[in-house]
């Protein structure tokens, strides 16, 4: 979508700022070799394993992200769960 | 007992060898005793830009080799008699010294100055590896575009894997005024991305070209911001607190600075 925002009268993003983002996948590649398609894989064996213990936890719902906190390399994924029904697990 | 300090990229024409001319030449102005090494074997060029490349008769290799002793390679400073060159050879390649050998080499450096800097060659192969060897402290030289801190990121996780400690960072070629409209990483970004401390902010200026034609270290340059950045820089190294450069591209900040030292912009 942002495509055709900026495509039809929206402002392009400043090139300092596409920098800093492509650096940042880069960066995480280059220290982890962690691709975007292994991030996936990633996602999806975590759900596989924690579906072992909550119910409804979907792949496509978790957000795996790299952060950078007290000079650390932190790993931070978000999984959304939902409470189930009774009776339905 | 001298700090052995390493100057290194990972990418090629960042500033390094400027860098370590400038650096050796502020602490030596400050009155420190400080031999500068040109580790880059088969590229020397420490030389012509501190405008020494007349004076060379032996070079790193004769002394490692034994055609020399280590005080007859050392070439003294034009003005400062505190400041000595070893040069590269120019001949050779970059076998020609060990990890080993340098380390023997700063030994014998340390006793008789305060500090010695080491200027590394590009990559991350041997001549890299030989620049590091003996050192005490990495310092990383980047400019503030994508593939020179895609390069710096590297040497950082080679440096610490060398059990160096974290690097300290340079950024170098900083344009305020690109930053301000947001088509240059700011220092801020940079830091971000390799998460190590800052040493200095060099912004990007024409009389670096001027000095390093005339041989001359841009710190001699009362005009130059470039110079004065390094000359802080030094300062830092020296274990003074020195505040960075404001280069916020606001109006009336470079004039304010320039004007204190005697300068307009036109």
């Amino acid at each position: 979508m942002s495509f055709f925002r900026e495509f039809f009268g929206g402002r392009r993003e400043r090139s300092a700022e596409t920098a800093k983002k492509r650096l940042m996948m880069v960066l995480v590649d280059d220290r982890y070799k962690l691709t975007p398609e292994l991030i996936e894989q990633m996602k999806v064996e975590l759900a596989e394993v924690l579906s072992r213990y909550l119910p409804h936890v979907d792949a496509d719902q978790i957000e795996v992200s790299l952060l950078h906190e007290d000079d650390n390399d932190r790993l931070h994924a978000q999984i959304p769960l939902k409470r189930g029904q009774q009776g339905d697990v | 007992m001298a700090r052995a300090i390493t100057i290194t990229s990972g990418k090629g024409g960042v500033g390094k060898t400027t860098t370590t001319a400038n650096l050796g030449t502020a602490l030596a102005m400050r009155g420190a005793r400080v031999a500068v090494i040109d580790a880059d074997i088969g590229l020397r060029n420490l030389d012509v830009v501190m405008g020494l490349e007349n004076r060379i008769v032996y070079d790193i290799v004769d002394v490692v080799e034994g055609r020399c002793r280590l005080r007859q390679a050392l070439i003294k400073d034009k003005r400062l008699p505190e400041l000595c060159l070893l040069p590269a050879a120019q001949t050779r390649d970059k076998d020609a010294v060990s990890p080993d050998q340098m380390i023997d080499l700063l030994a014998q450096l340390r006793s008789d100055f305060d500090f010695v800097l080491i200027d590394s060659p590009a990559g991350i192969e041997g001549g890299f590896r030989n620049a590091i060897a003996g050192a005490d402290e990495v310092v990383i030289v980047t400019t503030p575009e994508v593939s020179a801190v895609r390069d710096a990121d590297r040497i950082v996780g080679l440096v610490e894997a060398a059990e160096k400690g974290t690097p300290r960072l340079i950024v170098n070629r900083i344009k305020p005024r690109l930053v301000s409209r947001g088509e240059m990483l700011s220092v801020e970004d940079v830091l971000e991305l390799l998460a190590i401390d800052l040493l200095g902010i060099v912004p990007d200026d024409e009389t670096i070209v001027t000095s390093t034609n005339r041989g001359e270290a841009a710190v001699y340059d009362q005009t130059s911001l470039a110079g004065r950045a390094f000359l802080n820089i030094g300062r830092r190294l020296n274990g003074e607190t020195v505040p960075f450069l404001d280069l916020t591209d606001q109006p009336g900040v470079l004039d304010r600075f320039l004007g204190m030292f005697g300068r307009r912009r036109s």
